[in-house]
């Protein structure tokens, strides 16, 4: 599915601010896998996602999905394989675009006629019954401006959007860090629900240890650029945010500093 | 009559140039100011090949030209990253040598007793002739630009200029969006050049000094009074003609033509600055009040 290679990745290369963002790393994934990355600021996470994304092109390295080699391959080209969801719920959708209109661009991801009718009554109807799935109320506004609506409906909205046609990979970048709790639990239950009935490979970057255990069926937890832990199977199974926080400790010599995490 | 007359013919023909501009600023979100000089571009053009005997290719190929001048700015921006604004100075600066040399290095040029698109059109109605072929040129401009913002690629353009976060995530070609933006506005920004430039019998190197800030003044005009129906489009030339028609006021009661451009501006500053200005001015009675109400 998914094959990361010994990647590296170093802003500013050779100036007083070089820093390595990632340093060899490889992660292999296979179909259907549903992956939750943890780990602290600067760590590397929302990297690995943007090299993945291909928002930034690695320095070493190479990175295959489904076999073909994506490395050096341009980000709206990825994209057409690759949902993604930011943290910011402003930068997944066209506020002075209508829902449906937002909703339709995403529908086109796979079209190739540039010319047809932008939204035909086909796609109208079938853009209300995903709208209705997400049980929002959405289906009977879709001439409404995106841009009124709340951080969490524009993010239910861009979830919707990066899987309408089912993409090969989800990255998902604290993508309910930014929404007020209880929308960020609803939120976060569209995605699992969304995730299980499609299967669809997932990377899900989250500042939660509680939900990177619950979530999905494998955790990686980055530091300095590298992968320290990869948990999966029974190990992972008996896990408690306790005990993920206790191997940090010791793989890193350090407390965990995420400050975020001690609050949630 | 004539006056109103006049500023309707002229409001369609610079109505155009406005619809050019409401697609670079007001959807692709770029101050555009490849309009000063794409607009001379279409006009030359046109009046090259009207004087050569071909009105019509005149024309198409004008909206060709500006269409390339677009392209150019484009690629200014989105290829060799320059800024926007910069861009578009760039291309225009460009364009006057380039407008020049398509004239013969002539700074000016007329077209008398030349056959225009025009002369078939007023042999059979008279003097409603212009008129009506200018409103059928903007009907047919009206009807293509609005059936092209509603097909895909039209939707892809617009999520360009409001968020181009989401089109880079959503597998859209943002820089090719914008290439595509830049060259239907500068297309119809020549076009109007072009039909104006038959339609005054004349093309000065000089004409499309300060269009930019003409059609956005037009466009304010046209959002302030039809904004609140959908039909942008139709608003742009409704805005234009009015702003003509305060221009031919404006001459009648002999206000110095060279007044108009430092009038047109401060108009555009005050109508693009409104919400600030208003906002500065509740905050300041705001304070007078709190402050009275606990005596400093």
């Amino acid at each position: 599915m998914l094959s990361v290679n010994n990647i590296t990745k170093i802003f500013n290369k050779k100036t007083v601010n070089e820093r390595v963002a990632l340093e060899n790393v490889s992660l292999q994934m296979e179909p259907g896998e549903f992956i939750t990355i943890i780990g602290g600021n600067g760590a590397g996470k929302s990297t690995l996602l943007n090299c993945i994304a291909g928002s930034y092109l690695v320095d070493e390295g190479y990175i295959l999905l489904d076999g073909e080699n994506i490395t050096f391959q341009k980000e709206h080209k990825r994209a057409r394989y690759i949902g993604r969801l930011f943290q910011d719920p402003l930068k997944g959708t066209a506020p002075n675009m209508t829902i449906e209109e937002n909703m339709a661009l995403a529908y086109m991801r796979t079209a190739k006629k540039p010319f047809s009718i932008g939204i035909s009554k086909k796609d109208r109807d079938y853009i209300r019954t995903r709208l209705e799935s997400l049980g929002l109320g959405l289906e009977n506004r879709m001439k409404t401006k995106v841009g009124l609506l709340s951080g969490g409906q524009r993010q239910a909205i861009t979830l919707l959007m990066a899987t309408m046609t089912t993409p090969k990979l989800l990255l998902l970048d604290e993508h309910t860090a930014a929404l007020d709790p209880a929308t960020a639990e609803k939120v976060l239950e569209l995605t699992k629900q969304i995730v299980r009935e499609n299967t669809i490979t997932t990377l899900m970057i989250t500042h939660n240890i509680a939900s990177a255990l619950d979530c999905g069926n494998r955790t990686l937890m980055m530091e300095q650029g590298k992968i320290i832990l990869d948990l999966q199977g029974e190990q992972r199974g008996s896990m408690t945010v306790e005990d993920v926080l206790e191997l940090f400790r010791q793989k890193s010599n350090r407390e965990f500093d995420n400050d975020r995490v001690l609050l949630s | 009559m004539d006056l109103f007359l006049g500023s309707a013919e002229q409001g369609l023909i610079y109505g155009l140039l406005t619809i050019g501009i409401y697609i670079s600023y007001r959807i692709l979100n770029v101050a555009d100011l490849t309009v000063d000089g794409s607009f001379t571009t279409g006009a030359a053009v046109s009046i090259m090949l009207t004087l050569a005997g071909h009105p019509v290719l005149g024309i198409l190929l004008a909206a060709v030209a500006g269409a390339l001048a677009g392209i150019v700015t484009a690629f200014l921006q989105t290829k060799l990253k320059i800024q926007p604004i910069l861009a578009g100075i760039l291309t225009m600066t460009a364009l006057y040598t380039i407008n020049l040399a398509i004239m013969g290095n002539r700074p000016n040029m007329s077209l008398l007793y030349q056959e225009t698109i025009f002369t078939g059109i007023d042999e059979a109605l008279g003097r409603w002739g212009e008129l009506v072929f200018c409103l059928l040129i903007c009907v047919v401009c009206v009807a293509l630009v609005s059936l092209f913002l509603h097909t895909r690629l039209g939707l892809s353009v617009r999520a360009t200029g409001d968020n181009e976060d989401m089109v880079r995530s959503s597998s859209i070609n943002a820089d090719l969006m914008k290439f595509i933006g830049l060259a239907v506005a500068n297309a119809l920004v020549a076009l109007s050049g072009a039909v104006l430039c038959q339609y005054q019998q004349f093309t000065d190197i000089s004409m499309g000094t300060g269009m930019v800030v003409i059609a956005l003044a037009s466009l304010v005009i046209g959002e302030v009074v039809f904004g609140w129906s959908k039909l942008m489009l139709a608003a742009m030339i409704i805005g234009t003609i009015i702003y003509r028609l305060i221009y031919a006021l404006a001459l009648q009661v002999e206000i110095p033509v060279m007044y108009m451009k430092l009038v047109t501006a401060v108009f555009v500053i005050l109508a693009i600055s409104y919400p600030v200005i208003v906002d500065k001015i509740k905050l300041h009675s705001q304070k007078r009040r709190t402050n009275h109400a606990i005596g400093q």
